[in-house]
């Protein structure tokens, strides 16, 4: 296990931003997946020794994450969410100088900064001062000083935010890259779940400080629900509360398909017998594959 | 751009180590990124013309009668003793420069991090707080001691290249601690209220300005209150007063304000512990509001 943690709880006042959370991830890739405030960020920042837990314990490839944090750090790589740079620095200096804080000797971290700069795909701006870079550029930034030291671990936190769309395949296809072949375990923490899905073997879902779900991505997907898309012709509120007393769940897209979550033990004719008791013509009717959108959205209640 | 991984990505073979001095890079850099701003290196050349001034104070004093024409009638301000090594380190002028270096070469030490959110990068190295502090004071330390204690001891040994004799260190052999204790003091005080001000804002103009108002306006109020009040006590309000009325002591020179030193000892020491608290509250990986 590359992470473990059990019962891992910290507020900020009286907001519980995580709530006994216990999890184990492994290697490859792993998506943290989870709406706004489901306590993602506070995870990263405990498992690197930013915030103290206040109560529950934890470890990071082997190391406790009250004990140890320092020899932590040295084999994490973390990405941060925000924008950040020294101002009057270019990438070289940047990148060589958060090397050698990790403990790499000093002509080792320059020439490691040019490395991995090249990697990201900065080595025509590597001279440029930072304070001119573009978001994109500072993405691809914040990615050469995570693995500037070479980690064995890395924490990835919104990595494609506010990237244009050009921008965001790339770093995808860097991050891509990383997990695929470099031995390099990733936590890739997001709210999109299109990025998760390119990349991530399994997940951990959190939603408001607790654990809705955890393992491999093909697992969760195979839910108990069947998924199927339709369009009808008629009273559609009427069709939706009686499917509703079948214990689906009816959710109606932007186009006017409307997608049901109906439990496997259940047939699929009773969508039809509801249809005939309301009097609604079904049009259209598809099964339909459930995606990491449908189980986050089952698993969180939110579309 | 070019393509991602045109070069493709290795893995480093060396092995990462455990600095002693983790704060180091911290502090070449703070320096070096010091010397890039503006006006900087010109101010910073600037600071040693007193030093260079003093210098020439002692070549003359040893040289009376070369230079007699120059300084008739007033021998007593070469005459080199304690007072005149107070006066080079304690100074108006020199405080003043030195206020005037840390305006424009440490003013963002702190507050450019919390500008560019870069405390979550340092800390998510093997760095502790106090490495990561100890690190932005020596960049403070370097500035403050370049210019004090360095001229300081070089003044003295010039007194004795001058002289050609030991005689001014057999009448003096204190002073020397003097001149380290009190470069000790001013710097460790600057370091404070340096760090203090840049912790308190993102913006590294702000801090610049904060720097240099309230050395100005302590002392502008001091003379303000000493007009209503009437009395030496007033002095405490002056960062600029307790400095000296610490360095008079220092150098075993008559206090400028009658004032017990214990009081300016007092009032440098909870800056100093202020910004000690505020430093431990603010400094830390991630911004924690509740």
């Amino acid at each position: 296990m590359s992470i473990e943690v059990k019962k891992l709880s910290f507020s900020y006042g009286k907001v519980k931003a995580l709530d006994d959370v216990s999890l184990g991830l492994g290697d490859g890739a792993v998506g943290l997946l989870g709406p706004n405030g489901a306590g993602k960020s506070t995870l990263l920042r405990i498992l690197l020794g930013f915030l103290v837990p206040a109560s529950g314990e934890g470890t990071v490839l082997g190391y406790d994450i009250r004990r140890d944090q320092a020899k932590i750090r040295r084999l994490v790589g973390y990405m941060p969410e925000d924008d950040c740079f020294i101002a009057g620095m270019d990438a070289v200096t940047f990148t060589s100088y958060f090397g050698e804080l990790s403990g790499m000797p000093r002509e080792e971290a320059m020439k490691r900064a040019h490395e991995v700069l090249f990697y990201v795909g900065l080595e025509e701006a590597r001279y440029r001062l930072l304070d001119t870079y573009s978001a994109g550029m500072k993405q691809r930034l914040k990615m050469a000083q995570a693995l500037v030291h070479d980690p064995k671990l890395l924490f990835l936190d919104e990595p494609t935010a506010n990237l244009d769309p050009q921008g965001r395949n790339e770093v995808l296809e860097l991050i891509a890259d990383i997990a695929s072949h470099k031995d390099i375990r990733v936590l890739l923490s997001s709210h999109i779940l299109a990025d998760i899905e390119t990349l991530c073997s399994s997940v951990v879902i959190l939603n408001k400080g607790r654990l809705a779900a955890e393992g491999r991505l093909e697992d969760l997907k195979a839910t108990d629900v069947s998924l199927y898309e339709l369009k009808i012709k008629g009273d559609g509120e009427a069709f939706r509360k009686d499917l509703e007393a079948l214990k689906c769940r009816v959710e109606e897209t932007e186009d006017k398909v409307i997608k049901v979550y109906m439990p496997a033990d259940r047939n699929r004719m009773e969508i039809f017998r509801a249809a005939a008791r309301t009097g609604v013509q079904i049009r259209f009717f598809t099964k339909s594959q459930t995606s990491l959108e449908d189980l986050f959205a089952e698993l969180v209640g939110v579309d | 751009m070019a393509t991602v991984r045109e070069k493709g990505y290795y893995h480093w073979e060396g092995r990462l180590t455990e600095s002693r001095f983790p704060w180091w890079p911290i502090t070449r850099t703070g320096i070096l990124l010091a010397f890039k701003k503006r006006g900087f290196r010109f101010l910073f050349a600037g600071a040693f013309l007193p030093a260079v001034v003093f210098l020439a104070g002692i070549y003359i004093s040893e040289r009376l009668e070369d230079f007699k024409f120059m300084v008739r009638g007033s021998e007593r301000l070469i005459n080199i003793n304690p007072a005149y090594f107070k006066t080079y380190l304690a100074n108006d002028g020199i405080l003043f420069l030195m206020i005037m270096v840390l305006v424009l070469g440490c003013a963002g030490l702190i507050s450019d991090d919390l500008k560019h959110n870069s405390l979550q990068i340092y800390f998510s190295r093997p760095l502790r707080k106090q490495d990561y502090l100890l690190g932005k004071m020596a960049v403070v330390f370097f500035f403050i001691l370049i210019v004090t204690l360095i001229p300081g001891l070089l003044l003295f040994v010039f007194k004795l290249v001058f002289a050609g004799s030991f005689k001014f260190f057999l009448d003096y052999p204190w002073l020397i601690l003097s001149v380290i204790g009190y470069s000790l003091i001013l710097t460790l005080f600057f370091a404070f209220y340096t760090l203090l001000l840049s912790s308190l804002s993102k913006n590294t103009r702000y801090v610049m300005i904060l720097l240099f108002m309230i050395y100005i306006f302590s002392d502008i109020l001091y003379g303000i209150l000493n007009g209503i009040f009437r009395t030496p006590l007033m002095a405490l309000f002056s960062i600029k007063a307790n400095l000296q009325q610490v360095a008079a002591f220092v150098f075993a020179e008559k206090l400028p304000h009658a004032v017990p030193v214990f009081w300016s000892f007092l009032v440098l020491a909870a800056v100093c512990g202020l910004s000690a608290l505020v430093l431990h509250r603010k400094i830390r990986g991630v911004e924690v509001i509740r």
